[in-house]
């Protein structure tokens, strides 16, 4: 049952993409919303397990699992590609192309969540990647092209970087099923290498700090029901980074190397947030920063932390994404001063409870990935919660900026969809949480004030703006990418 | 239009071949070297040297786009819903024809990938050639 969960959409992908040949453009969205809903058939009635496809051994086969941490990421998959499903039928009505690319996304993330089989993983992931190109240059402004050449060329570079590593792997173990390299695997010198360029492909797709620079652009130029999926296609290279760290032996100062990482990405993004003053970049580099979290649950050895934490940053951030996309659909314009949600009580209302919802406040589920994320690190808790602050100040510099001027009409549809998100997060919480933690106040004081502060100061409104052709920035990206791969390999 | 007279009929003459042995690979490629994809390539081969020898133009009124694009989906369909068939037997890709077919389901989906590769190979081609004046 358990491969259904990608073959089904595939098929789908594949009849919907008939339709265009075949003259029977009107009949796209219901086979689209088959496509997209029929996978929560499969995921509600398999229930876990593993699952060797065309039912031979695990040395011959291909393995796909339903585990403990993959689940949520399926789940998470599951729902926010329903509600981007929902959006983009009415946002791409009429259009065909889309609709089977997006299908060709819900397979790919589907696939990538349940392999357990290096170069499978690989495969889907390169699905989702190679459909997100083309529908990031969907728009057709100069802008989204730039974006989408950017994302191609540094992703491209990293895949290649990534199966260079599958096949050291395969080279040293004989195998790429994870569970059967992880039993003959052997500390050597060349899985070390291998561990590490494959973890800074990994990093380069997840969007960490140095060498995140593709992921505010794509985010920023991309169509709305593209950005809302944003949050769960960065989950991808993190459920690789989880396979690779359970599995395969990491060194332990490579593991501090990462928490490193984790921490400088984390506060690189808060920073770079703040001084946006476009509303979507701004939500992309608090991407970079939530990333930063999830990747210290995989340097400290916690991948439920890495879950919980991911599961609720996928939700929060689309639904974020969601709401904020359609103000600016509707105004024309990503400047944070020409958006406003006055006027509109449900937009307003998710995106103020999905600030709090991102900084880890305590009702929603995210207080929940940052609890377990907090639990399983010796050192730097107060960067942590710095970090949380720095975030709560730079939605509050979100918040300030809508909460002022005048509102624009935004389609029924996407306002109901608005909130869906914030009840997912709110009843995610109450269910798997259910503490309260009165210190959240002072976070989120202190966020305000921060960012109070840095208002009167005047640094948040300067905003930083230099813009390079594309060609020598996708350059410079790809030699900071050989950097970073130099110094993961000097860590080891 | 197009290039000499000698390339036009040399490539007319080589097309069928390239087409038979395609063909061949994609029926026999379980069996021997070959397979899908490599069939493939090779079938959308023989379309490329006539669209290089005659033009775009002439090759897309015997192949018009609709009907390559056609050929892709369906291709595409096939492929998954022979994965799915073999649900019915027990296993999703499960290689249900093994006692009837020499080879089993491995034919039907190298003919499959061989179409797939072919009808995408021109599609992309074609889209290519969009950016040539010649012609």
């Amino acid at each position: 049952m358990i491969p259904l969960l990608a073959a089904l959409p595939l098929s789908f992908a594949f009849a919907t993409a008939l339709l265009l040949p075949l003259h029977r453009k009107n009949l796209a969205k219901y086979l689209f919303l088959t496509g997209a809903f029929v996978p929560w058939g499969v995921f509600l009635l398999g229930g876990e397990g593993s699952e060797i496809v065309g039912g031979w051994t695990r040395m011959g086969g291909i393995e796909v699992a339903v585990g403990v941490y993959s689940r949520w990421f399926i789940l998470a998959e599951l729902l926010l590609f329903s509600i981007a499903a929902l959006y983009s039928v009415v946002y791409f009505r009429g259009k065909v192309k889309p609709f089977v690319l997006l299908l060709l996304i819900h397979t790919g993330l589907l696939g990538a969540f349940i392999s357990r089989d290096l170069f499978n993983y690989y495969i889907y992931m390169e699905v989702v990647s190679v459909s997100t190109f083309s529908l990031v240059a969907f728009p057709g402004s100069s802008e989204a092209k730039k974006a989408a050449y950017k994302y191609l060329m540094l992703s491209m570079i990293s895949s290649y970087f990534f199966v260079f590593a599958v096949g050291l792997l395969y080279l040293k173990t004989g195998y790429l099923n994870l569970y059967l390299m992880s039993q003959v695997v052997t500390q050597s010198k060349e899985v070390a290498a291998a561990i590490a360029i494959a973890f800074t492909s990994l990093l380069l797709k997840a969007g960490i700090f140095p060498l995140h620079s593709w992921l505010p652009d794509a985010n920023s130029a991309a169509p709305t029901p593209v950005v809302i999926l944003s949050g769960i296609t960065v989950n991808v290279p993190l459920y690789g980074m989880l396979l690779l760290s359970t599995y395969l032996p990491l060194s332990v100062q490579f593991k501090a190397a990462l928490t490193s990482i984790a921490f400088i990405s984390m506060f690189a993004g808060v920073g770079m947030a703040l001084l946006q003053r476009d509303a979507k970049r701004l939500l992309a580099y608090s991407t970079v920063s939530q990333m930063g979290y999830a990747l210290i649950g995989i340097g400290t050895g916690n991948p439920l932390g890495a879950v919980y934490y991911s599961f609720a940053h996928s939700i929060i951030k689309g639904g974020l994404f969601l709401s904020v996309g359609s103000l600016s659909d509707a105004r024309g314009s990503r400047r944070l001063d020409a958006l406003s949600y006055r006027g509109d009580v449900l937009i307003a209302v998710s995106v103020i409870a999905l600030s709090l919802a991102i900084g880890g406040v305590s009702p929603f589920v995210s207080a929940l990935g940052k609890a377990e994320i907090l639990q399983g690190l010796t050192w730097g808790r107060w960067l942590v919660y710095l970090a949380g602050v720095g975030t709560l100040a730079a939605f509050a510099k979100l918040n300030y900026w809508l909460s002022r001027g005048v509102g624009v009409r935004v389609g029924g549809v996407y306002r109901l969809l608005s909130i869906i998100p914030t009840l997912l997060v709110m009843g995610f919480g109450l269910y798997l949480y259910r503490a309260f933690q009165p210190f959240d106040a002072v976070t989120v004081g202190a966020g305000i004030l921060t960012f109070a502060l840095l208002r009167l100061s005047g640094l948040t409104d300067r905003g930083i703006g230099f813009e390079l052709p594309v060609g020598r920035d996708v350059s410079i990206n790809a030699a900071l990418y050989a950097l970073f791969l130099l110094l993961l390999l000097h860590v080891l | 239009m197009g290039m000499t007279l000698v390339v036009k009929k040399t490539t007319t003459l080589v097309a069928p071949f390239l087409v038979t042995y395609g063909a061949y690979l994609a029926l026999y490629g379980y069996a021997s070297p070959g397979g899908g994809f490599q069939a493939g390539v090779i079938l959308a081969v023989s379309a490329i040297l006539l669209m290089t020898a005659y033009g775009p133009k002439q090759v897309k009124k015997h192949f018009p786009l609709g009907e390559v694009s056609l050929l892709e989906g369906f291709s595409g369909l096939f492929l998954t819903v022979l994965a799915l068939a073999g649900l019915m037997f027990g296993a999703f890709f499960l290689n249900f024809l093994r006692p009837y077919l020499p080879g089993g389901t491995v034919v039907p989906f190298n003919v499959g990938v061989a179409l797939k590769v072919a009808a995408a190979f021109i599609l992309t081609f074609y889209l290519l050639s969009r950016w040539v004046d010649r012609d």
